[in-house]
């Protein structure tokens, strides 16, 4: 039920996608971004993106209509916070690999195999 | 500077990057899936999707792996800054390969059950979330997959600049839980089947790199950086070649360019208005550095480009003490002069080769 609802919500997800693409890339685009006047054939690379991060897609675009950006946010990428990021990834990463080590398993396939009878046969005989 | 957008900026360098990728990307897959089934386990029966699915999740996990690579080693070094540079070629790659590999999985591991579709009984097939073994790690491959596809599907020039490079950069910071999840998705799966050590050799080998790298380059990039005060110092002028910069870390986190030009110095933001390229890795030519990403130029003193074109990027003050320059940390609104400051009487350093 959980799993159905969770494909039901991602597919409308996707459906809502479509309609922003097909707005934004034949109406919303001209008239925020120059350099896409006349360029056409990059456009459809532009699709999966819109369906993974619409409303990411609709909020600038309402910022660019608006005007509501400010130089200085485009010129100050988050960089500081890359090292918080790549650290915590480290940390993660070795908890993770620890784990995996401690729950390592010896598997059956480390054993000679052994061939069972039916019960009928009587004893177990090895391979 | 007005540059109209084409589907992919092809040219010779890219061309040989995306050659050796995918000549790399064959010859991972044929080795693993005809040279060597003894080394990786292979030799008990089992079918073309299982071989494939385990030869496509191996290779995306050493393609992230190697991407993961990239960045601290630039730092360390910058020969390795080539590979940098077309990175977004060999993410693009990856989200493929590991595309691939979910394919294969969900064409054979979950195949239809019960009425269900594939896509459900992926999600229910396996619900112990309280428990380490065991763990549904198909859940965290999903989440690493999700990522990567958006990173992949958001690489265009366009996402830069439409979504502006501090939004375009958070974004892809989501390289790192990708890989966190992706090494979770191996180890609690694929890792725990014993008997294939040469496949947990490759994993932690790998996975431990990435961590090792990683401390290593921001270790010694802490030691470069300077602490909070008024002016951040950035070493003695003679440091700097003619016609090229020297680089440094703000205490923001951004990163300003000192250029030395015909004995002066001029500092700009190294953040490229276009696609943030690294000015600073550029070098001046008839009175503009030039961005080596794509060739956008600016005017070191201005941080204007030339007319007609119409970017700019901040600039900074400077001052010298001695030898020493000193950057005001705050910059100025982009495209405003600033003076150059004489550098002092002296030798420049020589120009690193290439």
């Amino acid at each position: 039920m959980t799993a159905t609802a969770i494909i039901a919500l991602a597919q409308g997800y996707c459906v809502i996608g479509v309609i922003v693409a097909l707005i934004f890339l034949t109406v919303g685009m001209d008239r925020i971004d120059e350099d896409a006047r006349g360029a056409y054939a990059f456009r459809p690379l532009l699709i999966p993106a819109i369906l993974l991060i619409w409303p990411l897609v609709l909020w600038r675009w309402l910022r660019e209509e608006t005007g509501a950006a400010s130089w200085q946010g485009r010129h100050s990428p988050p960089r500081a916070a890359h090292g918080v990021a790549a650290a915590l990834m480290a940390v993660i990463v070795v908890i993770t690999l620890a784990t995996g080590f401690t729950i390592r398993q010896t598997w059956p396939a480390d054993r000679a195999p052994q061939l069972l009878v039916a019960p009928d046969g009587g004893s177990e005989a090895s391979q | 500077m007005s540059v109209k957008y084409i589907p992919v900026q092809w040219n010779r360098s890219k061309w040989g990057y995306d050659a050796v990728l995918l000549l790399g990307v064959g010859l991972f897959l044929w080795i693993f899936i005809h040279i060597a089934p003894g080394l990786l386990n292979h030799e008990r029966p089992i079918n073309p999707p299982i071989r494939n699915a385990r030869a496509y999740g191996a290779c995306a996990f050493v393609m992230l792996t190697i991407i993961l690579c990239i960045g601290p080693l630039a730092r360390l070094d910058r020969r390795f800054l080539p590979l940098l540079y077309n990175r977004r070629h060999f993410g693009v790659m990856t989200a493929a390969v590991a595309l691939s590999h979910a394919y294969f999985v969900l064409g054979w591991y979950f195949s239809a059950y019960q009425g269900a579709t594939r896509w459900e009984t992926v999600l229910f097939a396996n619900t112990s979330y309280g428990q380490a073994l065991g763990f549904p790690f198909e859940s965290l491959g999903i989440f690493a997959l999700i990522c990567l596809l958006i990173l992949a599907a958001t690489s265009h020039d366009f996402w830069l600049k439409f979504l502006t490079p501090p939004v375009w950069k958070a974004i892809h910071f989501l390289i790192y839980p990708a890989y966190a999840a992706l090494v979770g998705h191996v180890a609690l799966g694929a890792f725990q089947a014993r008997g294939n050590e040469t496949l947990a050799v490759i994993f932690t080998g790998g996975a431990l790199l990435v961590v090792g790298l990683h401390i290593w380059a921001a270790l010694r990039e802490r030691t470069r950086a300077t602490p909070a005060t008024d002016w951040v110092a950035m070493g003695p002028a003679s440091d700097i070649p003619e016609g090229r910069a020297k680089i440094a870390l703000l205490p923001s986190g951004d990163r300003v360019a000192v250029f030395r030009h015909e004995g002066q110095l001029s500092a700009i933001s190294n953040a490229c208005a276009h696609q943030n390229g690294p000015l600073g890795e550029g070098r001046i030519l008839d009175c503009l550095v030039t961005c080596p990403w794509h060739g956008f130029q600016y005017d070191v003193r201005t941080g204007q480009s030339p007319a007609p074109f119409t970017e700019k990027v901040p600039t900074y003050r400077l001052k010298l003490e001695g030898d020493a320059v000193f950057v005001d940390p705050d910059p100025n609104p982009p495209g405003t002069p600033v003076d150059p400051v004489p550098a002092p009487a002296g030798t420049p350093a020589q120009e690193a080769p290439a």
